[in-house]
This record gives structure tokens, C-alpha cells and sequence, in this order.
């Protein structure tokens, strides 16, 4: 059996194979050429394609270009949500690479946030590291670490070093061994027909009689449309980082070994395809 | 910490209570959303949005010239530690009551712009907390940038926050609308709690917990300053007419003001700053009517 340690670095090295295109309605002075890249999961899309930006602005008017956005078979992209969140929601089940269209006009301000630097991606990844750590330890490592610290934990994402982040982030999973897990487990579930973002509830990883809690639990108490009926067919897919775990993990593991950067462990329902 | 946390439930105790001031108050929150819904609040404003803007300060306790830039740098903590409890901060306010205002900012350059604002303030199961977000659009529906929004930050805040990105106003999804939000995380520097817990008047036993807001900046006490520093709250006054005239607010990049979550977290303190009145609720067995509360300034 593969060590558990495999799991992060496996999850961290997710990659998807992605082929940027400039929509159609943008005025270019030659024609554009698709350009191909292996996108992180973990990361976000702004954090990784300013080369993307820097290869479609040699064949548009500069005096054109205004922010770069990203939209996928007629749904923008929201940069704040990691690639792998975005690509199992929108594009699970299709045929790779990813189709992504660039705009560098008609910004959709109803749907997208602003991101004029990484500066403002930094802040989000960090808001949501403090978040999840209130959850977790009551804030408490977090609030413990150096600037510097925090400062690893950001640079360890946004240059890819896997071993710089995790000597810093192992902090933020440990607990207590008699606790047998976290405060709070971190987590978002995704849907794709919704008007509420995601679903955030307070769950424990262990119940107050002592029994471990699995994601089949958090779904049962949280959303429960999202698991089969007795007998009936599969309506949904639970996925996380492109696979689907079985409804008997145990959450606290998922939570040490499928989180996100972010502390989050995004969890995407998503309809079974009809084919 | 325990003491301070604030559960679903207590929140929409709070929220009713809250309501019913409002209702008396004629200021205008309303309860949106249904079971798991949110207070909500909107306003026009008339704020200068200017880098350049210089400063004055008419409340108690403070200079009354304006600061330059590196006096400010230099006295950012000073300053900070004051903010809490001086009558000092907000920005010029709506027009009809500007004469309430506490404090006014003057334009060397620029002019000002009305603004509509829009205030949700709902429960965080994060932080066991309640959260202001805002949003703050022009009359033609276009968003503040980040950029500009920092521009109507206090300028002695403003670099402190700049440089403190864990600390300072981020992007964020909006649980209430679903759309872009902006948000300003917790502070852990005390600030404004620190100085509630020590100052406050009226019960701080375990299990208390004041959720304050201003009766039009809806301040939360957030982020460990007051909320104006983050955005112009409304000054308090009589009611207003301010429904009459509103248009629909566009969807569009807003801005959160969240309590903080460390122990002090939920004793939520309101400052003099916010400008004199705020309907003030308290949960449980410590509500107090609020015609024999012993802060007057609060209702």
C-alpha cells in the first residue's frame, strides 16, 4: 500500500492539459494561434497564465486589450476558485484538453472578480487559509506563524515548490491525537445548478459518540440529494480533485490529504452524464 | 473564545430584536433570503473618492489639522490604538445629514460622487460571527474598483492595511448574493474589542454578546477598527428618505467588514466614531429594553 505522504504530492502534481483559444469576437491584427498549457488543480488561473496573457497580446491592439477573463462554453470562470475546482464542475466528463476561450473585453462584472495583480490572489488564498484555520484550531496556528511563515505558504503555491509549502503547511493539520481530528472540518460542496455559490456548514469529523465521520455523513447531513437513492439509479457525482472517493473515507483524511492549498476541501456534486 | 461565540440560531434572535428597533427607527434594514437569510440595508451616499483627499477630523480628542502622509505612517499605531474609542473618523455622509456627521472629509482635488451602497450582514459558521458585507456602486451601476475603495479608506489606515494582506480587504464570494464581494478579514490586534471589553458599559458576562450596528454603516465593529476606516458608513440620524429614491442596485463587486475571530471576536463593541446612533442588540436574558439602556449614544 502507498504511503499516505504519496497522496499530497500526487494531489499537488494534478495537472490539466488545457488549450487556451482568443474568442472569436476580439480584433486581432493576425490570426491567433491556440496556445497549450498543463494547468495546475491546485493553483488558480490567474497565478498561471501570464503567458497566456503575454502570447495573445502580441496579435491584439494593445489600445484593446483590457483585463484578461476566462470563459467556458459560455460560463466565465471564476479565477478565485482553484483550476480543479473549476474543471470539475464545468468540464468533467469531456473530452481534454480544455477548451478555454480568453477575452480581453466585455469583462462580466456580475459574475467575475477583478484580479489586477497576484497580490490580490495572495490575499484571497491567505483570507481562506485563516478562514479554514478558525474552523480547524480555533485560529490558533495560524495566528502562531510569522509573516514569514505565511509568506511560505504563498510562495510555496504560487512557484510550485510542493516541499517549501508542506513543511510549513503540515502545521495546519495537525490536532490533538485524542481529539481524533480537527475542530471543524473545512469544507465547500460545489453545485452546478445553484444560486448559492457552495454549501458551508460547522461539521465535526468525529461524532459526540466517538464515531468517525465519513464523507457519506457530511452528505447525508448536509446535502442529502447528493447521495443515491435506495435501489434508484445514480443521479449524482461526488468529486474531489477528478476523482470520486468512496462514501466510507473517513472525512478527517479527506481533509488532511484532499484539501486544497487553501486548507478547503472543495467537494464538487455534479450530474452522472447521460451519455 | 467560547464566551463570544454567536450560533445560528442566537443570530436571528439578534436579527428579529434588531429589527424591531429598526422598524421603530424607520432606518431601514430588512430581513432577506428566508430561513437562512441575512439583514439588509441600502443607502445613497455622496463620498469623495480621491487618493489626493486630505483629512479633517471635528470629533473629540482629535487634532483638528491634517496629518501628512509620513506624520501618518509614523503614527499609524498610536493613532490605531486611539481610533477605537475617539470620536474621530467617517467620511462626509449623506447629504441630508451631513451636519450629523463626526467627522468630514475635504477633497484637495477630485469631487464627490453619489454612491449607492448596499449592506448584507449575515451569520459566519467560519467564524461564529456576524458579517457586514457592502457593496458600493455608482448611480450608473458600475463598481468600485479595489483601488478606489481603498482611496475612501482612512489614509491612516491605509498603509498598515496595504502591507498586511491577511489583514486587509480581500475578494471573497458573497454567501448571501453569490456574486463578487470584497472582504476585509480580522484583525487580531484588539483594537476596538480590546477597548470594549475594558471601556464597555452595560453586562460582559459569558454568554452576552452586542451585536452593534450603526444605523446606516452597519458597523460591525469589524476588522478591528471602525468600520468607517473601510468604507464612508452612514452618519445617524433621524430617519431618512432614502427608499424613496433608490434604484436597483446592480450586482457587483461589494465589500465585507468581518468581525474578528479570536476571543474577543464577538463582543462586538460599537466606538463613539460611528457616529452617536446605532440600534444596539442584545441576545438572550441580557436584552435590554432599549428605552432604559444606560447608553443613551447606542440608541
Amino acid at each position: 500500500m502507498a504511503d499516505d505522504k504519496d497522496v499530497l504530492r500526487d494531489v499537488w502534481f494534478g495537472r490539466i492539459p488545457t488549450c487556451f483559444l482568443l474568442n472569436q469576437d476580439e480584433v486581432t491584427e493576425r490570426e491567433a494561434e491556440p496556445y497549450y498549457l498543463l494547468l495546475p488543480r491546485v493553483s488558480y488561473l490567474t497565478l498561471v497564465t501570464d503567458k497566456v496573457k503575454k502570447h495573445f497580446h502580441k496579435v491584439i491592439r494593445t489600445d484593446d486589450a483590457e483585463e484578461m477573463w476566462f470563459e467556458y462554453e459560455g460560463t466565465p470562470l471564476k479565477w478565485h476558485y482553484p483550476i480543479g475546482v473549476l474543471f470539475d464542475l464545468h468540464a468533467s466528463n469531456t473530452v481534454l484538453p480544455w477548451s478555454i476561450t480568453v477575452h480581453f473585453k466585455n469583462f462580466p462584472e456580475r459574475d467575475l472578480l477583478h484580479c489586477p495583480s497576484h497580490s490580490v490572489i495572495e490575499a484571497h488564498f491567505m483570507s481562506s487559509i485563516k478562514e479554514a484555520d478558525a474552523l480547524k484550531h480555533k485560529s490558533q496556528v495560524v495566528n502562531d506563524m510569522q509573516k514569514k511563515d505565511h509568506k511560505q505558504l504563498w510562495m510555496g503555491l504560487q512557484n510550485d515548490k510542493f516541499d517549501q509549502f508542506w513543511a510549513m503547511n503540515r502545521k495546519l493539520m495537525e490536532y490533538p491525537t485524542e481529539d481524533g481530528g480537527f475542530r471543524f472540518i473545512p469544507f465547500r460542496i460545489y453545485q452546478t445548478l445553484s444560486d448559492r455559490p457552495f454549501i458551508q456548514k460547522q461539521f465535526r469529523p468525529v461524532s459526540p459518540e466517538g464515531h468517525v465521520h465519513t464523507l457519506g455523513d457530511l452528505l447525508k447531513e448536509v446535502y442529502p440529494v447528493a447521495l443515491p437513492n435506495e435501489g434508484g439509479p445514480k443521479r449524482f457525482q461526488v468529486v474531489i480533485h477528478g476523482i470520486e472517493p468512496l462514501l466510507e473515507t473517513p472525512l478527517q483524511w479527506l481533509s488532511e490529504h484532499l484539501s486544497h492549498p487553501d486548507s478547503f476541501l472543495h467537494i464538487c456534486v455534479i450530474p452522472v452524464p447521460s451519455d | 473564545m467560547s464566551l463570544c461565540v454567536l450560533d445560528e440560531d442566537k443570530f436571528h434572535l439578534c436579527c428579529q430584536l434588531l429589527l424591531q428597533l429598526s422598524e421603530q427607527l424607520g432606518d431601514g434594514w430588512s430581513w432577506e433570503g428566508g430561513q437562512e437569510g441575512y439583514l439588509r440595508k441600502t443607502a445613497l451616499r455622496s463620498v469623495v473618492i480621491d487618493s489626493s483627499s486630505v483629512w479633517d477630523y471635528e470629533g473629540e480628542g482629535a487634532d483638528t489639522s491634517c496629518p501628512s502622509r509620513s506624520e501618518q505612517q509614523e503614527g499609524e499605531q498610536e493613532q490605531a490604538a486611539v481610533d477605537a474609542s475617539a470620536d474621530t473618523d467617517s467620511i462626509k455622509g449623506d447629504m441630508e445629514d451631513e451636519d450629523e456627521d463626526d467627522g468630514v472629509c475635504v477633497a484637495s482635488a477630485g469631487s464627490s460622487q453619489l454612491l449607492q451602497y448596499e449592506y448584507h450582514i449575515l451569520h459566519s459558521c467560519s467564524y461564529s460571527t456576524p458579517v457586514l458585507y457592502y457593496r458600493a456602486c455608482t448611480q450608473e451601476g458600475r463598481s468600485l474598483s479595489l483601488e478606489e475603495v481603498w482611496s475612501s479608506v482612512h489614509p491612516n489606515y491605509r498603509l498598515r492595511l496595504q502591507n498586511s494582506p491577511l489583514n486587509t480587504i480581500t475578494l471573497q464570494v458573497a454567501p448571501s448574493a453569490g456574486s463578487a464581494f470584497l472582504h476585509a478579514s480580522p484583525l487580531q490586534d484588539g483594537g476596538v474589542h480590546a477597548s470594549g471589553a475594558a471601556g464597555g458599559s452595560g453586562p460582559t458576562q459569558a454568554g452576552e454578546l452586542r451585536v452593534v450596528v450603526a444605523q446606516c454603516g452597519g458597523s460591525c465593529g469589524g476588522a478591528g477598527r471602525p468600520s468607517e476606516v473601510l468604507h464612508p458608513a452612514a452618519p445617524c440620524g433621524p430617519p431618512r428618505q432614502h427608499r424613496a429614491r433608490l434604484t436597483p442596485p446592480p450586482v457587483s463587486v461589494s465589500i465585507t467588514v468581518e468581525p474578528p475571530c479570536t476571543e474577543a471576536a464577538s463582543l462586538i463593541r460599537p466606538s463613539e466614531a460611528e457616529g452617536g446612533l446605532c440600534a444596539r442588540v442584545l441576545h438572550g436574558s441580557d436584552c435590554q429594553d432599549p428605552q432604559t439602556d444606560p447608553n443613551p449614544h447606542l440608541l
